[in-house]
């Protein structure tokens, strides 16, 4: 009789927990729809208030800077989630524009100075890598290094000066259009997908989480942890030199000063996506939405003319709101 | 009724000087009914000892007594008065205190700084630092503990970490002291001056909880034990009353014909042999394993066991000496090589080396495979799936979904997980780096009836055991380790079982 007891007891533990996975999984789908929820909010009220919002012109504006925050934080998401950082990314964004600029100036075909620039970009990741697993350094500071050389290194190749691009197919892609929708949009659609693939639906990804939740067991089970790492901070810094190209294309100059504090939008972006600084919690989709809520704030505020220094405010005010809210969902577990 | 121990002031029939009373303790987390309704009295100066399986409520008990979850409903009263117990700061105020499985201290700090945290001697706002020490030094000595005051935490061992944990407690004003399996990582020295604290305090007026699996030191402190059973409260006996065999049963509502399960399988092949084999931590070191046997590896804590199998597996390779894979000399590299040659290691500690424990029980148990469950380039979702409740049925893990975290789950569970992934990757020799430890009875059956299996498949074993009957009963040959050596080596059917015991012992000890 007690062991139908224990069973029956059994069930409705099980039972129990299983409806407590359920209202997570449900508060997961939340978290999403409240971002989703949060920017269409934000775009309604700002089509009401303002009447410049909704304008071919604003929205395409909004997409096209939107887009460069959003591939920087896809890439930042890989590194965040094996629980590191990557500070450098602004400053890759600075530096590959430059790198990029230097290569057209000097008769470059187009698709030679792309692949060259990403292929630094591919460098300074493994670097950033072999930094970390073969110097032992903590990514933080060895991010912060590069945060700091590179802009040096972009400096002294222009002697401090600004090159600026003539190629005009290369600087009219970036405000050019495809279906009506900025280029500039569609890269980050070009970025987003096999990312999708890689993180959520490749075993490159499980490892990812799985180094981001605990390096030592993912080891032992035969994940090749160091590989993983190379791959984590290679991806966010070829996303980022991505970013140079795309940047340098938008502004027609290269310029090693560029970019100053991305890396934080970055990292904001995708926290505010619901990744967990602490590793083994993120997506793609997240920062995804993240970057264009961070966009959106600085667009709308624009148009409503509120002083530039009070965006800075709310933003930093949104950010504490979204994590403390997040942070609450997790803790429920 | 008539209970024999002498207590000052008391003579009416159940109202002896119990220092806290629980009556109808009753906590629900969500549907969960984590404990139902228990009645425990605690008398002052009594060791009270509460056994039970993984999951049957202990630590929950212990987490409301010290004020970290509130119960759902019911009383508690402290020398007759009611409290709420609701914040760790109320429980300690009363003098409740508990000393945790994991050292919860500052690593960066000495022993002396540790013991006063929070209280520190201080002069003219400057930290006195020397009095601390000659204080703390102090301490320690008159409790018996062979400890230096000054060396810093994180320079000890684990169990010396334990021994500086329960000196805190039990000196701060502490009346009622929780232990909750206190020994699992002492060697046998220090637990007999844990042991000698104990039997001290308890002469001092000092309410024990001792919560523990070992059996045999329930026995040798306590003078009551209580069970718990899925959250209720089974019985409350005298130790003299009962024995092992009733509490076993009480525990597990069944009974356990042996504990120690074991086939014997004839040998087949030699699967694996080490000659000298030398690497950080351990020397000259030859064994050898052949399919359908295990071999044990006996001795403390930091004998060089752990490090010789983290070498087979490749996680810190060899320095001299030779390993040979089915007669063929082999070099392993990388934990990977050891993969794919057909060795899985169930490491010693799951939460700090077997479990993702924030991912889910599915990730986890597919870790090892995930290059077959891809098709292309993408994982086959189907197969993940399929993969993960298997091996969640065949080794029968209790989750609520393949997607829960590894953390939700019990202790015995979380160990069934590091076992599962290694069946579902498959293995010639198997690696179990103390599998028992801080798992139930019934999960241990279960662990052993697992090794019978493989075993019949043609698979070899390397068991890791600090507690001596496992090791002894299950292995078919025991070495003894001792500072990174081996020292003895037994063919475990031929000797007669008493008087090797002794020997052993003394072996891993050096003594």
């Amino acid at each position: 009789m007690s062991v139908e007891t224990k069973k029956g007891d059994e069930a409705i533990a099980a039972a129990a927990q299983l409806a407590a996975t359920k209202r997570q999984a449900r508060m997961g789908t939340l978290l999403g729809l409240t971002l989703v929820g949060l920017l269409a909010l934000m775009w309604i009220l700002l089509a009401f208030s303002t009447t410049s919002f909704w304008t071919y012109n604003n929205i395409s504006n909004l997409l096209r800077q939107g887009s460069m925050t959003a591939i920087l934080a896809m890439g930042e998401t890989f590194v965040i989630i094996t629980a590191g950082i990557d500070l450098s990314v602004g400053a890759v964004v600075g530096f590959t524009s430059v790198i990029v600029a230097w290569l057209l100036t000097h008769g470059f075909p187009i698709w030679a100075a792309i692949l060259i620039t990403l292929a630094f970009g591919f460098g300074i990741g493994a670097f950033h890598a072999f930094g970390i697993t073969k110097m032992g350094l903590p990514p933080f500071i060895m991010t912060l290094a590069t945060l700091t050389a590179l802009r040096g290194v972009g400096l002294l190749i222009t002697n401090g000066a600004t090159i600026s691009i003539t190629n005009t197919t290369f600087t009219g892609f970036s405000r050019g259009d495809f279906l009506g929708v900025p280029n500039l949009f569609w890269m980050v659609v070009v970025v987003a997908v096999p990312a999708y693939i890689f993180l959520h639906q490749s075993r490159f990804g499980r490892y990812l989480f799985a180094i981001g939740s605990n390096p030592e067991a993912a080891r032992l089970s035969g994940v090749n942890t160091t590989r993983m790492i190379y791959i984590a901070y290679i991806l966010s810094a070829v996303c980022a030199s991505f970013v140079g190209i795309l940047l340098a294309s938008r502004i027609g100059i290269g310029n090693a000063t560029q970019a100053e504090g991305w890396e934080l939008q970055a990292i904001a972006s995708s926290v505010i996506g619901g990744t967990s600084l602490f590793g083994a919690v993120g997506s793609v989709h997240g920062p995804l939405l993240g970057s264009f809520i961070l966009t959106t704030i600085n667009n709308g505020a624009n148009l409503l003319n509120v002083n530039a220094f009070w965006q800075r405010i709310i933003t930093g005010v949104l950010i504490i709101v979204i994590v403390y809210f997040d942070g609450l969902r997790a803790r429920k577990r | 009724m008539n209970q024999t121990q002498q207590q000052g002031g008391s003579n009416q029939a159940g109202a002896k000087t119990s220092l806290l009373v629980l009556k109808k303790l009753d906590k629900r987390f969500g549907a969960t009914h984590a404990l139902k309704a228990v009645d425990l009295d605690f008398e002052a100066g009594e060791v009270h000892a509460i056994v039970g399986e993984n999951g049957a409520g202990k630590s929950t008990l212990i987490k409301m007594l010290t004020g970290v979850h509130v119960r759902s409903s019911g009383e508690v009263y402290w020398e007759g008065k009611p409290v709420a117990l609701a914040t760790p700061h109320e429980a300690i105020n009363h003098g409740i205190n508990a000393v945790h499985q994991e050292v919860v201290l500052c690593p960066h700090l000495t022993v002396a700084a540790n013991l006063f945290l929070g209280d520190e001697k201080v002069r003219l706002g400057m930290l006195q630092h020397r009095e601390m020490v000659r204080e703390a030094q102090k301490i320690l000595d008159d409790i018996g503990f062979k400890l230096p005051a000054s060396a810093l935490l994180s320079s000890l061992t684990i169990g010396q970490q334990q021994l500086v944990a329960t000196a805190r407690a039990s000196t701060r004003g502490t009346r009622f002291l929780i232990f909750d399996e206190p020994t699992g990582y002492l060697t046998r020295q220090e637990a007999a001056q844990l042991f000698a604290l104990i039997g001290r305090l308890k002469a001092q007026g000092v309410t024990i909880v001792y919560i523990s699996h070992r059996l045999e030191e329930v026995f040798q402190l306590a003078d009551r034990v209580s069970i718990l059973r899925d959250g209720a409260l089974v019985s409350t006996q005298r130790v003299a009353e009962t024995n092992e065999e009733k509490l076993i049963a009480g525990m597990i509502a069944r009974t356990i014909e042996q504990i120690h399960y074991k086939e014997t399988i004839p040998f087949g092949e030699e699967i694996l042999r080490t000659e000298k084999l030398t690497g950080k931590g351990f020397e000259d070191v030859s064994v050898r394993v052949r399919a359908g046997e295990v071999i044990g590896l006996y001795g403390l804590i930091g004998a060089g066991r752990s490090e010789f199998v983290l070498s087979l597996f490749g996680r810190s390779p060899k320095t001299g000496g030779q390993i040979f894979w089915k007669g063929k000399p082999v070099d392993i590299r990388k934990e990977k090589d050891a993969i794919s040659m057909g060795i899985a290691l169930v490491p010693e500690s799951r939460r700090d080396q077997g479990l993702c424990l924030n991912l889910g029980v599915g990730l986890n148990l597919n870790l090892p495979i995930y290059k077959r469950l891809v098709k292309g380039l993408v994982i086959n979702p189907f197969a993940e799936r399929a993969s993960a409740d298997k091996q969640i049925r065949e080794v029968q893990i209790k989750t609520a979904s393949r997607e829960a975290p590894a953390s939700s789950l019990s202790g015995g569970n979380q160990q069934k997980i590091v076992v599962g992934k290694w069946l579902n990757h498959g293995a010639d020799l198997y690696i179990f780096d103390e599998p028992t430890v801080g798992v139930d009875v019934g999960t241990k059956v279960e662990i052993y009836k697992l090794f019978a299996r493989l075993l019949k498949k043609g698979a070899g074993i390397i068991l890791i055991s600090s507690y001596l009957p496992e090791v002894y009963d299950l292995s078919d040959t025991l070495h003894v380790f001792r500072r990174g050596r081996l020292v003895a080596s037994y063919d475990s059917a031929n000797v007669n079982e008493k008087a090797l015991h002794e020997t052993i012992l003394t072996q891993a000890l050096g003594v």
